[in-house]
């Protein structure tokens, strides 16, 4: 049956029917083949896919690294080693080519999945004629899951109003369990599970890089208890290493001492066993500290001692994602799948990431918020939520100081978002496949890509690209297949041309060179006097700086030779300004549009009405109260014995608010994403049966990050009040959901903390968000513009 | 030296032996006699917000000294509760009464209360108003401190305080 089938049109029609109808059974001749389910070619391979998060070329021990990484190791030695392999440089973008096999622009994804643009190249919206490849193994007998994050559904569709066409379920996978959105806490995820958001896990010592491993590994067991040969494809997207940096002391401890040395003398390390290891050239050369960066040895104790804690924790962190990984390969290999299983294990979606600015932060929200922190202050509140000893823990949400993610990307420059350079695009990859790969801990150095493995695992297969699924014919995918490299460390590359854009920062790649454009930006600044540079009519990216290298004989791109080849910077631009416009990059920073006036139009929705039972909102999606006057209001049956607990409450002590009953009084809290709290209580108790209460803000002004003063009411009576000096202007959380009558995962309040979630012991009718009470059409379009760009810098971080 | 106005500072510290270091620099001052002080303390807070005082210093620059008025004034102008856990008498409770009221009514509680959040360490120092520039050139380490004025009349009352509490007479 196998052979007559036509692969290349999904769904695959029903075949023929083989035998023969009558009246009766007598005389009809049946055909199983007609009621068998579609199977894979013969030959095919399972396929696990891994992905980890914000990690970089330098992290992983098996590419010279000093986080311990045994898996990847193991993996290694029984399959190849690739050390030319590039990624987009930011985390949707990554994902998109991956999942597509197409360029990030082409399918809409320039910028990150929070950020639906005007554009083509940064709509977020993955299009119907560009499905991802594994729609096309589902569609040929494959049973597929994705467990992890998914940051490729545009944060206005991620509620239970769907729509639900670009969430995993509706692009190939059978089985989803992670979260949606660009990064979550570890130990209060928001998880999703197929359609629906399920919530924070409240099992006591949850921690989601172990629970996603034992969900893999459910679902494996699972496949095979009911098919004892189906092929099957998990996707293993991992949170780690994606702020917050949230790990066990178990696992920081191993690491305690052993970043004191500091990240000059680390890089230094790890580029000599890079070379012992011969992951990199021994001609190779160790690009130098960029002047951005401090020395190690300028810094003060304190500092310094600071600075190691939060790469021991970061080190802990993508250690454990290793060991869990380790755990699904031994379960794979437990059912005796591995031998035909191809495991393709991608260190990293982009570079390590520099987005936690120099000092690092205890919350990677007021970067996102724009809060400007001073470095002492940064300290100050590292203290404040617990000192060195709670970096790594559910009290903070860390992120590491930017000149260790540049150690993380050791030898290469820059980091995240720097698609211009190898330290954000080229992270190390694995792929391990026992029944086909005979060069067994062999390396690899054809240049290779992100939209490369779609069309590699499909190839690995024996499946064509489809040229119609669901009816809509579908564009070939820009990704080259590199199983050949399989067989032969010395074939040509075939991947031998790559354009490179994200934020400005431009690449050209061809056969060999490599031209780096990038715009004159330091990673980490998004602040207004910095865009302002970039303005349409100011910035010429033609202006910018270029460098050449030519990377068959300058691996790390440490020789800038653009002075000596001036043919080949000018015909690599010229390459680079048609493959823009080929594949849609244009209008380059299309996905910054609101920071330069183009806004989405105005919200015609003011009033938000949430019944007793709704949970977990997306952070995206709760009411748009940031930066004017709002109200909340709730309907209340207290009964006579009194009631305590959360009328509603969004994210956490980290950023977020709280409408709450404790001992007896109406309290409102509010969480100026970490730095400042303000607090309001009524001054009578809360009477009984049934009651309105309601929690006025009246902004100074609508005004990014506006004070005001806030009334409480009971039953339209003043009953308390106080002033909130600071609101967060654009977002509370990247994760944290809004509830009503109960306050999943990290309290706002940490008052209540040991009592959480603190349910509502009253009823709760309805809680209504008034969002727009006073705001004058002036003042609303001005205020949208702003909180756009707020969000378009929480969106570049994401 | 008690008529004289005393600044008390609180310096918050990350990580608590570089507390211990810069409590040992300004002992040291003192000892030398570069720098004159009523008391200081070592203490440190954990993560559940229980104070402890690790070492203290004397006007003469002794270390771990017995509590004396100068130390007790520290210590108890920083936590009343820890200086009844240091002066075992039977009269302690009244001068953590007399310690709480003269916080509460010179607004001093209020600005120490979080000068030392849990999981830090910290140095308590009262000294001569006119050698802050000296405490805060030696108190090099932290990454906050907090300070707050006590009359010297006040001061005085206090420190007799604690000596009478230590004499078993205070009440």
């Amino acid at each position: 049956m196998t052979d007559q089938m036509d692969r290349t049109v999904l769904p695959i029609r029903r075949p023929p029917f083989q035998g023969v109808t009558n009246r009766t059974l007598g005389g009809s001749e049946p055909d199983w083949n007609f009621v068998a389910p579609i199977p894979a070619p013969e030959g095919a391979p399972n396929v696990l896919l891994v992905m980890t998060d914000d990690a970089g070329f330098g992290n992983p021990s098996t590419f010279g690294g000093p986080i311990s990484t045994p898996t990847l190791d193991r993996l290694a030695a029984g399959g190849l080693k690739y050390n030319r392999f590039h990624t987009t440089a930011l985390c949707s973008p990554t994902r998109a080519a991956l999942m597509t096999g197409r360029n990030h622009h082409a399918v809409g994804f320039g910028m990150v999945g929070e950020f639906a643009g005007p554009f083509p190249g940064y709509s977020a919206m993955l299009p119907k004629d560009c499905e991802p490849f594994v729609k096309t193994l589902q569609g040929n007998g494959y049973s597929t899951a994705c467990f992890g994050k998914w940051h490729l559904t545009p944060d206005h569709m991620q509620g239970t109003a769907g729509p639900f066409d670009r969430w995993p379920n509706a692009v190939g996978f059978d089985y989803f369990w992670g979260f949606l959105g660009g990064e979550s806490g570890q130990f209060d995820p928001v998880i999703t599970e197929n359609n629906k958001a399920v919530g924070v896990p409240e099992q006591e010592d949850f921690y989601l890089p172990d629970a996603m491993a034992d969900k893999a590994i459910e679902w494996l067991h699972g496949v095979r208890a009911h098919s004892s040969d189906k092929r099957w494809f998990a996707y293993y997207s991992t949170s780690a290493s994606h702020a917050p940096h949230h790990v066990t002391r178990e696992w920081s401890e191993r690491y305690k001492g052993a970043f004191d040395q500091g990240w000059d003398r680390l890089r230094e390390e790890t580029f000599a066993r890079q070379k012992r290891l011969g992951v990199i050239p021994a001609d190779a050369e160790l690009t130098p500290r960029p002047d951005a960066m401090p020395a190690w040895d300028s810094l003060d104790e304190t500092h310094k001692r600071l600075y190691a804690r939060q790469m021991e924790v970061y080190a802990g962190y993508s250690a454990n994602v290793d060991w869990n990984i380790g755990r699904v390969i031994d379960a794979i290999e437990e059912m005796g799948d591995l031998d035909n299983t191809l495991v393709i294990y991608i260190w990293g979606d982009n570079g390590a990431s520099m987005e936690g600015t120099l000092s690092g932060t205890f919350n990677e929200l007021t970067t996102m918020n724009g809060v400007p922190l001073t470095d002492e202050q940064q300290l100050q509140l590292v203290l404040k939520w617990g000192g060195l000893e709670a970096w790594g823990t559910e009290l903070m949400s860390p992120h590491y100081s930017a000149a260790w993610a540049w150690a993380s990307n050791t030898p290469f420059q820059w980091g995240k978002q720097v698609a211009s350079h190898l330290g954000g695009t080229r992270d190390p990859m694995v792929v391990h496949w026992p029944e086909r790969i005979k060069a067994r801990g062999g390396l690899r150095s054809q240049f290779t890509h992100i939209n490369d493995v779609g069309p590699t695992i499909l190839e690995a297969a024996g499946l064509p690209q489809p040229t119609h699924i669901n009816g809509v014919e579908q564009q070939p995918m820009h990704g080259t297949s590199f199983l050949y490299s399989l067989d032969d460390a010395t074939a040509a590359e075939r991947h031998t041309q790559q354009y490179f854009e994200v934020l400005g920062n431009r690449g050209m790649y061809k056969d060999g060179w490599w031209l780096s454009w990038m715009m004159p930006r330091i990673p980490w600044k998004l602040d207004p006097e910095t865009l302002k540079r970039f303005a349409p009519g100011v910035w010429d990216p033609e202006s910018d700086p270029v460098e050449l290298y030519y990377l068959p004989n300058d691996f790390t791109q440490a020789r800038n030779v653009a002075d000596q080849h001036p043919e080949k910077v000018k015909e690599l631009q010229e390459l680079f300004w048609q493959e823009a416009e080929k594949y849609h990059v244009l209008p380059l920073l299309g996905g910054l549009t609101t920071f330069f006036g183009i806004t989405p139009p105005l919200p015609s929705q003011s009033r938000f009405t949430f019944y007793g039972d709704v949970q977990n909102v997306a952070s995206g999606m709760i009411p748009p109260i940031y930066n004017h006057s709002y109200t909340i209001s709730a309907e209340l049956e207290i009964p006579q014995s009194g009631a305590e607990g959360v009328i509603v409450a969004e994210a956490d002590h980290l950023g977020g608010f709280a409408l709450f009953v404790q001992d007896g009084t109406l309290k409102h809290t509010y969480s100026f994403v970490g730095v400042q709290e303000f607090r309001q209580e009524s001054r009578t108790p809360l009477p009984t049966g049934s009651v309105n209460v309601r929690m006025e803000f009246a902004a100074d002004a609508p005004k990014p990050a506006t004070g005001g003063e806030v009334t409480l009411y009971v039953n339209d009576e003043p009953v308390g009040g106080g002033r909130i000096e600071h609101t967060v202007p654009a977002r509370f959380s990247a994760y944290a959901g809004l509830d009503i009558g109960r306050d999943n995962g990290m309290p706002v309040d940490r008052s209540y903390a040991d009592k959480s979630p603190f349910a509502f012991t009253g009823t709760i009718k309805r809680v209504v968000f008034d969002v727009n009470p006073h705001v004058s059409e002036e003042h609303e379009r001005e205020l949208h513009e702003q909180i756009h760009q707020a969000l378009a810098a929480h969106a570049i971080n994401a | 030296m008690s008529d004289t106005d005393f600044d008390v500072v609180i310096a918050a510290y990350l990580i608590p032996d570089l507390a211990q270091q810069d409590f040992n620099a300004l002992v040291k001052l003192v000892e030398d006699k570069q720098l004159e002080v009523e008391g200081v303390a070592l203490v440190t807070v954990d993560t559940d917000g229980n104070a402890s005082v690790q070492e203290t210093g004397d006007h003469l620059g002794r270390k771990g000294a017995k509590v004396g008025a100068g130390v007790g004034l520290v210590v108890g102008l920083f936590s009343p509760p820890l200086l009844a856990s240091m002066v075992v008498t039977g009269a302690a409770g009244g001068v953590v009464g007399r310690f709480a009221k003269h916080r509460v009514e010179s607004g001093l509680g209020e600005k120490m209360g979080a000068a030392l959040p849990p999981g830090s360490a910290g140095i308590v120092a009262i000294y001569d108003r006119g050698k802050s520039d000296t405490v805060d050139a030696t108190l090099v380490n932290a990454v906050k401190k907090s300070i707050a004025q006590v009359d010297g009349g006040g001061a005085k009352q206090l420190k007799a305080a604690v000596a009478e509490a230590q004499a078993g007479m205070g009440g």
